[in-house]
Order: structure tokens, then C-alpha cells, then sequence
């Protein structure tokens, strides 16, 4: 390309931009919606995209296998001594017991997951990885020791107070004293956690003796997995088997394009670029026509108005995809997505504090320019071909 | 100036900002990574599934081991009502 066909484009670009400044109110209108429209498509990318990751990170070391007993398409409560049964297949390292539920505070209409477990690890270097910001866990034989979030600490308005008590099923109340506070960092997963001993969930929940919600199966080998979920699928029959992998497929698949404020965002995108297009496809104004004619009799080429429009929408959707984006990097990463938090938090009572920090996908960029930029472009060709093609004589 | 070399400026700089709001945001991960081994440290001793993101609804917060029919599962013909189901995804096994 000679520097005179560059300098020519440069004219051309130049005019384009006094064009555009000249209707000056409508093309900040169409930049501002344009930009708006990128906002929300591309904080929704990158908030999901941020939970998603998240999820995949922190749950890498979620239970190889969970069984639980089913009856009638609902849960129900599994014999402890399934285990025993189980420890027959080889491959199995180890297998867990649990009591875990919720419980809903009718104080504050909050809702607590309560989670009892056998606590060998206390006393143990693996007490620490759990991150307790005070205090320790509850050992094998304590009666009514607990540990908490602080955010649970706050819902129940304890301030400084260690003891509160909870209503079992018979609504006589069990009495618990906080020995330890979970780190405000871990909250993404400890914000509605209550952690006590199994003997003491066990009498909360009123679950029989010999039985517990579900049992955690460790494989010894990560490949046997699969054939170790089949083994104990064939064991206990009416069972059902969780495997690490559903797991972490799950939230690969429960923030995407087909969730509700996917397809919300994706129609408003939509309708906004059909208003658009309808807009720029929608006819020349006698001004325009007049400024054609004028273009023309000066010696413009029909390439050269084609280009002339081409240049007006590549400015406006350039500038309004840079700035969406730009802004909702500044909505996600440093606001935390503070306008869709509402909306994935919903009616929680209980509301964890994380900071999200979506990961940077050249993918994710092509995505939101493809289903932004480009259509707008395609949308205003044949207008600007239309424009372009206008006889000088028939207008002047 | 010639207007077309202020709009390439102004191009150049929301790109310049993109990019340092995507090195901030990958520094801001580097220094979670602590936070992340710790998370999964808890993850691993109380074999826990699901991350506690929405509290209102069983479905919500333990969308990996809920039952996988949500709709009109406390009463008959009850609508999925919570808003946060606008942003969960239906789970497909």
C-alpha cells in the first residue's frame, strides 16, 4: 500500500469522524447503548467464568466418591454399616462417615449447613490447613463444641457471647459453644458452615443411631474411580454415587450461556443490535441523500462512500466494544460483579464475602466481538451501500 | 492533530487499559493462590461438595448433590421462584 492510498484512508477516516460529530447526540446515544450492551454480555462472561474456575480450583480436592441412599427420588439417611460392606472392594483407602443438614433460623430466616464428622485430624499439622482464624476444633469425645463462620457469629447477634442453642426436631434446644471461628478467606465455602462432632449432629438433626446422611469413599488409585462408583452402584442397591469428576462437572456447566441471566443478557443484546440495525437500515434522511450528491459531484467513488460508512460504524462499535469491556473488568474484578451479586445470591440470607478474579480468555474476547461488533458491521452494509449507489442528479 | 490520530490515541489507550486491568486482575490471582491451597485444605477434610455462593434453597446451595429434578420440588406445581435460578443452570448429568 503507497502512502498515498494511506493518506487517502486517513482523509476518509478524518471526514468519517466529522460526520459522526456532526449528529453527534444519535451516535453517543448508539455508542452508549452499544457500550452498554457489551457491558452486561461481557460481566456476565467474566463473572461466570470467574465461579466457574473458582469452582474448579478450590473443589480439586472434593470426596473421589459420595454415596448416599435414595428412596422414593428423595434422599434419605444411609446405614453406617454400608461401610463395612463396602470395604470389600479393593481399591478403597478409606471411607468417612458424615452428618450434615441445614438448618433454618426462624430468628433471621437464615439457612445454616451443619456438618458433623468424626475429627481425627485434630491435634494433627492437617488442623491447620483448615484455616481457623481462632480457636480449634471440636475433639472426637466433646459435647457441644462448635465451630463457626463469622458471619454466622454476626446473624446470630453474639458479639462477644461463645454459647447459643439450636432447636432439634422435638423443639427442645441443644446448647453449643463456639471453640473456634473459620478465616473471613474462606467464606466462598465456610460462610453458612457449622462444624461439630458427629455425636452432636446426630442429636441435633435426631438421626437413629447407625445411620448418617452419607459416607465419603477415598479411591487409593484416582483412575479406579470410575470402576470403584460402578462396584459400590452394585453393591447398595437404591444408592446414589457422586463422583468427584460430576461434581466439578456441574459447576462447568451451572454458570453458562443456558442459565436464566445468560439467555437475559444474550435477548437484551439482541434486541438492542435489532434496534440498531433497524435504525441504520431504516432509510436516508434527505440531508444524507444531499450530502452524497454533493460527495459524488466532488469526485468520490461509490467504494469510497462505502468505505466513508464503513469507517463510521467500525469507530462507533470499536470505541463502545473497548469501553464495555474495559468497564466490566472494572465490574468484576474490582467491584467484585457488584450488580449481578444480587442476582446469583438471591434470596440468601447468608451472604459470603469472596472476591472474584476471572481469568483472561482471548476466546472469551473473540466471543463478545463476534456477537457485538460484527453484526453491527454486517447490519450497516447494505444501508451503506444504499447510501453509496444514490444518483448525484436525482438528489441534488 | 488530524481527528483520525486522536481516535487511533483513544483506541490505543482503552486497549493499554484492558491489558493492565487484565495483568492487575492475573497478580491479584497470583496472590489467592495461598488463599486457594487453604480452601481446599477444608475442601479435602470435610469432604465438602459445593461452594456456599447462594444459602436459600438446598437446590442452590449444593447444586452437585441436590436432587436433579428442582422444579416443583417442595409442592406440587410450585414454580422455581428463588432468583438466583435465573443465573444457576439446569444440571445435566
Amino acid at each position: 500500500m503507497t502512502m498515498n492510498s494511506v493518506g487517502r484512508l486517513l482523509n476518509i477516516l478524518d471526514y468519517a469522524l466529522y460526520a459522526l460529530r456532526r449528529k453527534l447526540l444519535k451516535n453517543v446515544s448508539v455508542f452508549c447503548l452499544f457500550a452498554l450492551v457489551i457491558f452486561f454480555l461481557s460481566s456476565f462472561l467474566l463473572v461466570s467464568k470467574a465461579l466457574t474456575e473458582a469452582a474448579q480450583r478450590i473443589l480439586a480436592t472434593a470426596p473421589d466418591i459420595t454415596v448416599q441412599q435414595m428412596s422414593a427420588g428423595r434422599q434419605i439417611s444411609i446405614v453406617a454399616s454400608a461401610a463395612n460392606e463396602l470395604s470389600g472392594i479393593f481399591g478403597i483407602e478409606k471411607i468417612d462417615e458424615r452428618i450434615w443438614g441445614y438448618y433454618f433460623d426462624e430468628s433471621n430466616g437464615a439457612n445454616y449447613t451443619v456438618i458433623g464428622m468424626r475429627t481425627p485430624f485434630v491435634g494433627s499439622p492437617a488442623a491447620l490447613q483448615l484455616g481457623l482464624a481462632e480457636g480449634r476444633l471440636p475433639a472426637l469425645a466433646e459435647q457441644g463444641k462448635v465451630v463457626i463462620s463469622d458471619n454466622i457469629r454476626q446473624h446470630l447477634q453474639l458479639g462477644e457471647r461463645k454459647h447459643f442453642s439450636l432447636f432439634r426436631p422435638d423443639l427442645s434446644q441443644a446448647g453449643f459453644e463456639i471453640i473456634g471461628l473459620f478465616d473471613k478467606k474462606l467464606e466462598i465455602i465456610t460462610a453458612d458452615l457449622i462444624l461439630m462432632t458427629l455425636a452432636d449432629a446426630r442429636d441435633l438433626f435426631a438421626i437413629p443411631e447407625g445411620y448418617v446422611t452419607d459416607l465419603l469413599v477415598y479411591v487409593a488409585n484416582p483412575n479406579e474411580i470410575d470402576t470403584v462408583a460402578r462396584k459400590i452402584s452394585d453393591t447398595l442397591l437404591g444408592s446414589r454415587i457422586i463422583t468427584r469428576n460430576q461434581i466439578l462437572k456441574t459447576y462447568k456447566v451451572v454458570f453458562n450461556w443456558r442459565s436464566g441471566l445468560g439467555t437475559i443478557c444474550l435477548l437484551t443484546a439482541l434486541a438492542a443490535f435489532v434496534i440498531l440495525a433497524w435504525d441504520k437500515a431504516s432509510g436516508l434522511s434527505q440531508e444524507e441523500r444531499k450530502e452524497v450528491g454533493i460527495l459524488k459531484i466532488l469526485g468520490w467513488q461509490t467504494s469510497d462512500l462505502i468505505f466513508l460508512r464503513f469507517c463510521e460504524s467500525l469507530t462507533v462499535s470499536l470505541l463502545a466494544f473497548l469501553s464495555g469491556y474495559v468497564l466490566a473488568w472494572v465490574h468484576v474484578a474490582s467491584f467484585d460483579g457488584a450488580l449481578f451479586r444480587p442476582v446469583f445470591l438471591g434470596w440468601s440470607v447468608v451472604r459470603p464475602v469472596f472476591s472474584l478474579a476471572p481469568p483472561f480468555a482471548v476466546e472469551d474476547l473473540l466471543l463478545v466481538f463476534t456477537l457485538s461488533v460484527i453484526p453491527y458491521l454486517c447490519a450497516t452494509a447494505v444501508p451503506a451501500w444504499r447510501a453509496a449507489t444514490v444518483r448525484a442528479d436525482s438528489v441534488i | 492533530m488530524r481527528p483520525s490520530a486522536g481516535l487511533l490515541g483513544v483506541l490505543l489507550a482503552l486497549a493499554v487499559l484492558v491489558s493492565g486491568l487484565v495483568q492487575s486482575t492475573a497478580s491479584k490471582r497470583c496472590t489467592q493462590e495461598e488463599n486457594v491451597r487453604l480452601l481446599q485444605g477444608v475442601v479435602f477434610h470435610l469432604g465438602l461438595s459445593d461452594l456456599a455462593l447462594s444459602t436459600e434453597a438446598r437446590y442452590t446451595r449444593h447444586p452437585a448433590i441436590s436432587d436433579s429434578v428442582v422444579v416443583s420440588m417442595d409442592h406440587p406445581g410450585a414454580i422455581d421462584h428463588f432468583p438466583s435460578t435465573f443465573f444457576w443452570a439446569p444440571i445435566r448429568r
